[in-house]
């Protein structure tokens, strides 16, 4: 299951991380780690980006990158 | 001790101060080093660089404050000048700004920082917002685990200050602070490194001389080009051997992702050990504010109606105070110099440079002081504040369409009033593809200056439709810009948008003390900076407008000249006439001279008024109260007036005689056409220097002209021709 399809408030847990290079680098120095608890909080008012807690605190994506992103729901 | 001993004992100590953005860095930095701090950019970028030099405990201690990241990866700007710094700049001590309240990424960025084996302190800041969300931080612990000092500092009351600079030289060995504890990794990392470390040093024995070479050593396991190639290691393969088998099978053979892992599992494994949450029911203070902030009805008219907000109040606290210096360098300021000098015996020509050129120059430099200090001082408060994060969140959708940013909106927004703050405005951007993308359109934003131009001349020509032509021309302006976007990002910036990870942090209140101090720098700056520049540009347009040495008829002054060369190519677009001409020359000092040259061109001497006899007191007078009354007006305007003030001095006299000789000269349509050649046609030069201090060099600005002239001159050709098609002209 992707990031962008769980529920708001829902806890999940981070399986993979499809993206590469820079993006990858930069996802995981914010914190976004493979077995890492997550939680999608708000989505913006005009749909994106996202607004999740990770490593508790508040962290923003788009939902380009939050695509590769996998999840397991806890 | 004598003045003298302390000089000659005293040994320059370099401090490197580290930390995550949002960590209360700069306002522990203002809190240490305050208006000793000096502002300047890392060289060859964009990107601020703060120093602070001072003495303490017979030590001169050098402050170098490196930009705010979250880790030390070779991909962003930031990142790259921080990690340089520390490698090339040897610096002799780390002070590492951690974030009480958000221990465990914070610590991801010191883990990173102890392995370059650079002497250490931690300063764990915002440490009184720790202990009220009930956190205990066991300071002893961290102190034992890494072998550094870790001293809690409440930066915004400087709290922890002394200590923190106590701390940073013993005074008992009278030395700095000491080198960390190595960084353990894991068994297998640490048999990689310790295998990789031997081949370096059979491969280069020097290298150790030059840097450490078992965080190189990591480096080669991260494939970290950008740091070997620097240290002339381009052999990886080589010098890995076959030290990382084991590593590559557990890790898909993403070898860069292994290390952030590791890294972040030590920072997380100090966490769990130095941390007691107590838990609390309540809901924080942050999250209340966001379920109404970032609202999916709510979220943008709030957004909307905080920018009108800090519009208003910006132009509206900075209005009276720009009317107040200009009439006061255009008045009193001008007319008792000229006396000066006439006093001293100066040649009638000498006076009028002074005067005219040079006294209007620094006049046009200090009218934007009031609105780039108003502005400063609210898009600190921005960011301090934790709302920047939101506006960003709230808006990048509808920015990101236009291939922009979500912080993109509020310079673009900004440029209505003036164009020179929001240039300094995209210093929010952090990424530099957004930064100049964003100033590259902002011109076409129309500001205040640009206001008296068409003032006039839908006075003259559409009285009727004065609220439609100028709403026509404001939505001209925002159009070409989502266009001109659209055009130089694939000119300029191909390839993948630049990301969109960003941290939301806690809303804070600034301290008021780091406010002023930012703004007052910034202000500082542009007043040095700009007054350079203006005063050239100004008495070289004197120069002009005054040669051939007693030039009676401003058509054979060089500016006429100059004026009817360029006429043929304006003619097309519907008003090729040297005046039109020479007076868009002008304007690119400021927009609003374009109708001050035309009086002067058009109208002749409107100025000789014979003046009444003055007294040098009674104006010193004038001036004192009239600051008074500017004043008491700011402070009405932001509580009384629902409209927003605009910069434009309002013209007085000689405008009737002005409008009277417009109506002769342009038609309707080739009026139209002015004005939208005015709105597009190239950002002032004052413009220029906000682009030239925020980007060290000209080249954004001239590819702000460029594209300036070249939108300006298509769109006023579309007008006037599409216009004549349909039978609007002459």
């Amino acid at each position: 299951m992707k990031l962008t399809q769980i529920k708001i408030g829902q806890l999940s847990k981070i399986t993979k991380i499809g993206s590469v290079g820079a993006v990858k680098r930069r996802l995981m120095d914010m914190g976004i780690l493979v077995g890492e608890i997550i939680k999608v909080e708000k989505v913006a008012p005009l749909g994106d980006p996202i607004e999740v807690t990770i490593k508790n605190y508040k962290l923003s994506l788009r939902k380009n990158e939050a695509e590769n992103i996998d999840i397991e729901v806890l | 001790m004598s003045s003298k001993t302390i000089i000659q004992n005293t040994k320059i100590i370099t401090v490197a101060v580290a930390g995550n953005p949002n960590s209360g860095k700069s306002t522990l930095i203002n809190a240490i080093a305050g208006s000793r701090l000096h502002v300047g950019n890392w060289p060859g970028v964009t990107v601020e660089k703060k120093e602070a030099s001072f003495l303490h405990k017979g030590y001169n201690i050098h402050l170098v404050d490196l930009p705010g990241t979250y880790s030390l990866s070779p991909y962003t700007q930031e990142e790259i000048i921080a990690r340089d710094y520390l490698i090339n700049g040897k610096p002799d001590a780390i002070i590492n700004v951690v974030d009480a309240t958000n221990l465990e990424r914070n610590l991801y960025l010191t883990i990173q920082l102890l392995e370059l084996n650079i002497p250490l302190i931690l300063a764990l800041n915002i440490y009184d917002e720790c202990n009220e969300k009930g956190y205990q931080v066991n300071i002893s612990k961290i102190e034992s685990i890494l072998g550094i000092k870790v001293i809690p500092t409440i930066a915004t009351q400087k709290a922890g200050i002394d200590n923190l600079l106590n701390e940073l030289i013993l005074e008992n060995d009278n030395t700095i602070c000491k080198k960390p504890a190595p960084v353990k990794f894991n068994n297998n990392i640490e048999d990689a490194i310790s295998q990789i470390e031997k081949n370096l040093n059979n491969y280069d024995a020097f290298l150790s001389e030059i840097v450490n070479v078992r965080w190189l050593a990591a480096k080669v396991i991260e494939n970290d080009t950008d740091v070997l190639n620097r240290f002339g290691i381009s052999n990886t393969e080589e010098i890995i051997g076959n030290s990382c088998e084991h590593l590559r099978l557990a890790h898909d053979n993403d070898l860069e992702s292994l290390m952030t892992d590791e890294r972040y599992s030590l920072a997380s494994g100090l966490t769990k050990e130095v941390l007691i949450r107590t838990k609390t029911s309540k809901i924080e203070l942050t999250e209340r504010i966001d379920k109404i902030v970032l609202n999916k009805f709510l979220g943008i008219p709030i957004f909307l109606a905080a920018m009108w907000l800090m519009f208003k109040l910006t132009f509206d606290i900075a209005n009276p105070f720009v009317d107040w210096i200009d009439s006061v360098t255009s008045g009193p300021l001008s007319y008792w110099t000229g006396e000066l000098f006439a006093f001293i015996h100066t040649p009638a020509w000498l006076i009028s440079l002074v005067t005219d050129g040079i006294v209007a120059g620094v006049g046009f430099v200090l009218v934007f002081v009031p609105v780039i200090f108003a502005m400063m001082f609210f898009i600190t408060f921005l960011e301090g504040s934790g709302y920047m994060a939101r506006a960003a969140f709230v808006m990048d959708k509808a920015m990101h369409g236009i291939g922009l940013h979500g912080k993109s909106f509020i310079p673009l927004l900004l440029g209505f009033g003036c164009n020179v703050p929001s240039i300094y405005a995209t210093r929010t951007l952090e990424n530099k593809k957004d930064k100049i993308l964003t100033s590259l359109i902002v011109p076409f934003m129309s500001c205040g200056a640009r206001l008296p131009v068409y003032v006039v001349f839908i006075a003259v020509f559409f009285q009727k439709n004065a609220g439609l032509v100028l709403w026509l021309l404001y939505t001209l302006g925002i159009l070409v810009a989502v266009l001109s976007g659209l055009f130089l990002k694939k000119a300029f910036f191909k390839g993948e948008s630049p990301l969109f990870i960003m941290e939301l942090p806690p809303y804070r209140m600034p301290s008021f003390r780091s406010l002023l101090i930012h703004t007052w720098e910034k202000g500082k700056h542009f007043l040095t900076k700009a007054g350079t520049y203006i005063l050239a540009v100004s008495i070289f347009v004197w120069f002009l407008l005054n040669l051939p040495w007693g030039v009676e008829n401003k058509k054979d002054s060089l500016l006429g000249l100059t004026g009817q060369a360029v006429a043929p190519v304006l003619a097309p677009i519907g008003f090729g006439n040297w005046e039109a001409a020479s007076s868009l020359i002008t304007g690119i000092i400021a927009k609003e001279i374009v109708v001050g040259t035309m009086s002067e061109i058009y109208v002749h001497e409107i100025k000789d008024e014979p003046v009444p006899d003055k007294y040098l007191i009674e104006d010193i007078e004038k001036i004192t109260i009239d600051l008074g009354n500017a004043a008491i007006s700011a402070v009405k305007n932001v509580f009384s007036t629902i409209n927003i003030a605009t910069i434009s001095s309002d013209d007085d006299g000689g405008q009737d005689s002005l409008k009277g000789v417009i109506k002769t000269k342009f038609s309707p349509l080739s009026a139209l056409s002015f004005m939208v050649f005015v709105l597009l046609y190239m950002p002032c030069i004052i413009t220029g220097v906000a682009y030239k201090q925020e980007f060290g060099s000209w080249k954004w600005y001239g590819v702000a002209v460029l594209n300036g002239f070249v939108v300006a001159w298509l769109f006023a050709l579309a007008v006037f021709n599409i216009g004549s098609f349909l039978g609007y002209g002459v």
